[in-house]
């Protein structure tokens, strides 16, 4: 379903759409017409639910520990492992198993939410604001500043985010690095994930602002003498919601999983603190013994990808009832 | 869970002059050798108290005579050899290869870690009643196998020794245990004045500290295995030395080679295969081996799920490295008849810092001794199969542990709690000036383990615990190697808590075990491994005063006092005595060698 970025301009038909239905004209604001069509994509909505309820569970973690009778994230318990120190798998009292350290395994898959969401969504958000402002510069004046912004993007989106990943992971283990400024873990994440992804939005915006900023409505502004801040704020930037938040909604997943991948491979999120990725790395070595301890939060991972995925889908059918389901 | 660990042992800190050796690191490793000789006294070794599950060998049961003679033993390996050359080799993967084929003045036989018998030499040492001068006899019949042919003389072991000390063979133990040699300090691969060969069978070592029991200790070092300086003089010359490529023996087996002695390529393809076959030049009326197998065919690489599998139920076969954890579950729910566990691999124990910070104060130090579930971070390293709950620092099989204290060591009440008491903890902090029993100080601590399983467990173990004392933690996790090179090994780090620290002894020697990790004389800027900066001076004066005995009894019953005082300053939080698995299948008589983590000693073990 991916779709070229300028359909997804209101001026080329989502916003004024007057065929829907027979009879009289309504007149219907363009989120009215948003959420009739949204409505109906009951993928995008069970979608959305299963987000909203992956939201209340980080929020209310403890709660929600507390009220499914569990342990708690960080509760040691040697007694629940075996002679060899294999962990015991799941029981009434431990429905996903414990891993090594008889650390109940529901209780971090749940705790591992707020990792997986705070990545995704927080470090979504900031890249979407320096990529919206960047390409909104870009394209509205064009010229010299355009170059200067796109080369920008070109030598960033060069760097192999991996390698790098791996790299700041190590160097910034301990004391921090930039003057103890960016800490291993989280920090470290959410800053690459910040550098890498504010491209894709610049991108993006630079060339919906290319073809906007030539539309009558802004000739309009500009012969009436509104300035060049108010032309890109009030006129141009409320054409764009729809697309930056379709593909905002689309880069949470892959900001989720990068945070797994660095996890997975030691240089993000370190214990105790609870993630999916982490976890799954512990579990390789023992997966043979102890399969719950890799299968569950490989499946609350999935779970939380694909929900993002289709949410996204969802929300690009409904910005853009052109293109066919 | 755990993947025991065997090999690799990490050389830190050679610090000039100092007697020991050194090894860290929970995935330590072994090493090496010699204890005591001097006084020919009988043995006091260690072992006692370790025992082994019912139906599990250990080294100390298995028979070392009897055994049937002829066969091929394959041996299923997925690790590589590190060094062939004797003057270089310091792996435990390395010293299987090494003693079945080389023979240096002392070694040790299978089932002890304390008294080393003679095998090139032809009696114990003697020492000089100054220390100043150690005098080793060879015996007579010992030869090279071919292309060399000739009988070994004392200029052979000279000639080994004296390369070690040069850039191209750079041996890791030079420096520590044969620094005190007259004219060591300025060696560089040329004669040394110091090593002195009257005639052809007599070596006499002369040096300039009263230190020669711990160069006699020292000569069961693969380094003073004899090398024909006329034959390995021209691969010498090239740097890194080429001799292991080279390798000529005197044991009973020797690497397969070609008429010029040449090993690469037919006896040893590197990361393949490595065969020993018989040394047509070897007297066994000379040797103390038996060395009843024909063949050793090694083969390398592959993944030690499948090798454990193919060991256990296969035939003629074993693995002599380290034992994937679900193969040592299988072999001791299933095989146990082919499973052996050594004790005496090493130690794992917790750094503190001593010299600033909360762990400067003792009480402290006690209380987190105290608090410590050592039951649980045992088992996180695979329960007590293949750990003992640590309670002092002289480990089993080393002269010294029993009067130490043994298994239960010292009887005080923070130590008598292997699964933690916080009752004892908080009377400690009170006595810290902790008046709620919980650690109130503002800083915040650094705690830096190791990466990988079973480290990184038992490291969030101690930060948990730490955490219930009251203390704030920064808990960081990195390679072992980071941690002992950039963070745990740099006093100005400051690093507070190191919970992943182990010693593995290059010798049944006490000295070996506590001098460089404990002694305040050996704090270094880099590479340290008194990781704790220990430094208490009247434990200094006592090391550098038990360390010029002589006699492993009087040796074992002054670092013993030692290590009783380092419990009663808790200068560091033991927890694990490793003990490692080794595995066999059901027609292989394997004899293992408990001075080197239980690896099967091919020069004793035989097929049924």
């Amino acid at each position: 379903m991916s779709l070229g970025a300028a359909e997804l301009l209101p001026g080329a038909g989502a916003g004024l759409d007057f065929s829907e239905g027979a009879g009289p004209v309504l007149a219907r604001s363009p989120g009215q017409l948003f959420w009739r069509r949204f409505r109906r994509d009951r993928v995008a909505l069970v979608s959305l639910a299963f987000i909203v309820f992956l939201i209340l569970v980080a929020i209310a973690a403890p709660l929600v520990v507390k009220l499914l009778g569990l342990p708690g994230p960080y509760v040691q318990n040697p007694n629940l492992t075996n002679a060899f120190g294999s962990p015991l798998g799941p029981s009434s009292a431990h429905p996903f198993g414990v891993d090594p350290l008889g650390e109940d395994v529901a209780s971090r898959v749940i705790y591992g939410t707020r990792v997986s969401l705070i990545v995704g969504i927080a470090g979504t958000a900031i890249a979407t604001v320096i990529g919206v402002v960047v390409g909104l510069l870009a394209g509205f004046f064009r010229g010299w500043t355009d170059t200067l912004l796109s080369r920008l993007v070109d030598v960033v989106l060069a760097i192999p985010i991996l390698l790098l990943g791996l790299g700041l992971g190590a160097a910034c283990e301990v004391r921090g690095c930039l003057g103890g400024h960016v800490q291993s873990g989280l920090g470290v994440i959410i800053f690459l994930i910040v550098l890498v992804n504010w491209t894709y939005i610049a991108r993006i915006v630079r060339g919906l602002v290319l073809s906007l900023r030539e539309q009558e409505f802004v000739e309009a502004a500009c012969a009436q003498g509104a300035s060049n801040a108010r032309i890109m704020l009030r006129e141009i930037l409320p054409n764009l919601l729809a697309p930056i938040v379709v593909y905002s909604t689309l880069l949470i997943p892959q900001n989720i999983l990068l945070e797994a991948a660095l996890s997975f491979l030691g240089v993000g999120v370190r214990p105790p603190t609870a993630s999916w990725g982490q976890m799954i790395a512990a579990a390789t070595p023992i997966f043979n013994t102890a399969w719950w301890y890799m299968a569950f939060p490989g499946i609350a991972l999935l779970l939380a990808v694909l929900a993002f995925n289709l949410l996204g889908d969802g929300l690009q059918d409904a910005l853009n009832p052109r293109i066919a389901r | 869970m755990v993947i025991r660990s065997i090999k690799r042992f990490m050389l830190a800190a050679l610090v000039g002059g100092a007697p020991v050796a050194l090894v860290a690191g929970a995935f330590v490793s072994l090493s090496l050798v010699l204890a005591a000789c001097g006084s020919g006294s009988g043995s006091v070794a260690g072992a006692g108290g370790i025992k082994a599950p019912p139906g599990v060998k250990t080294p100390e049961t298995e028979p070392q005579g009897g055994g049937t003679r002829g066969g091929t033993l394959a041996v299923l390996n997925h690790q590589d050899f590190e060094h062939l050359d004797p003057g270089q080799a310091y792996f435990s993967i390395d010293y299987e290869a090494m003693y079945p084929t080389q023979r240096p003045l002392y070694s040790y036989k299978p089932n002890t870690f304390a008294a080393p018998s003679p095998d090139l030499a032809e009696g114990m040492p003697q020492i000089s009643s100054d220390r100043k001068t150690v005098t080793v006899h060879i015996r007579s019949g010992v030869r090279f196998s071919p292309p060399v042919n000739r009988e070994v003389t004392s200029a052979d072991v000279a000639y080994a020794i004296e390369r070690g000390a040069g850039a191209s063979v750079a041996n890791p133990y030079f420096s520590s245990y044969f620094g005190s040699l007259e004219g060591a300090k300025n060696a560089s691969g040329g004669p040394i004045p110091g090593i002195a060969t009257p005639n052809s069978h007599t070596i006499v070592f002369h040096l300039t500290e009263p230190k020669g029991q711990i160069v006699a200790s020292a000569l069961v070092l693969p380094l003073t295995a004899p090398v024909p300086e006329e034959y390995a003089k021209r691969y010498d010359a090239r740097k890194p030395t080429e001799y292991g490529n080279y390798l000529v023996a005197t044991g009973p087996y020797m690497f397969k080679s070609n008429s010029e002695g040449k090993v690469l390529g037919i006896g040893y393809q590197p990361g393949k295969s490595a065969v020993l076959v018989r040394n047509p030049n070897w007297n066994p009326s000379t040797d103390f081996r038996p060395a009843y197998l024909n063949q050793i065919d090694i083969q390398i690489g592959g993944d030690p799920n499948v090798i454990g599998r193919q060991v256990l139920e296969g035939s003629d076969m074993v693995q002599n490295d380290e034992v994937a954890q679900a193969i040592f579950e299988l072999a001791y729910e299933r095989f146990r008849s082919q499973l052996e566990i050594s004790a005496g691999a090493g130690t794992n124990y917790i750094a503190v810092n001593n010299k600033q910070g909360p762990f400067a104060n003792v009480n402290v130090r006690k209380a987190l001794w105290a608090a410590l579930d050592r039951v649980a971070l045992d088992k996180a390293r695979g329960g007590e199969l293949v750990t003992n709950v640590m309670t002092h620092f002289i480990y089993p099989e080393i002269p010294g542990f029993e009067q130490a204290g043994g298994l239960a060591g010292p009887q005080v009440d923070y130590n008598r709690y292997p699964s933690g008491n916080m009752q004892v903890a908080e009377k400690y902090l009170r006595l810290a000036g902790y008046p709620s029993g919980r650690y109130t100080g503002a800083k915040t601590i650094q705690v830096v383990g190791s990466t990988g399983s079973p480290n990184s467990t038992d490291a969030e173990i101690v930060n948990q615990t730490l955490k219930n004392l009251g203390f704030q933690t920064k808990f960081s996790l990195v390679d072992q190697s980071v941690m002992y090179s950039k963070f745990c090994g740099v006093p100005a780090e400051e690093i507070d808590v190191c919970p992943n620290v182990g010693w593995a002894a290059d010798f049944g020697d006490p000295q070996a075990v506590l001098d460089v990790p404990f002694n305040g004389e050996h704090i270094e800027s880099t590479n340290n491994s008194n990781w704790g900066q220990v430094n208490d001076p009247a434990i200094n004066r006592k090391m550098a005063a038990a360390e010029l005995l002589v006699g492993i009894q009087a040796r074992a019953e002054a670092w013993a006092n030692i290590d009783r005082e380092l419990v009663g300053q808790a200068v560091a939080i033991p927890f694990a005595w490793d003990k490692q698995p080794q595995i066999e299948s059901k027609n292989v008589a394997g004899v293992g060698d408990v001075w080197n983590l239980g690896s099967w000693d091919y020069s004793f073990t035989s097929l049924k």
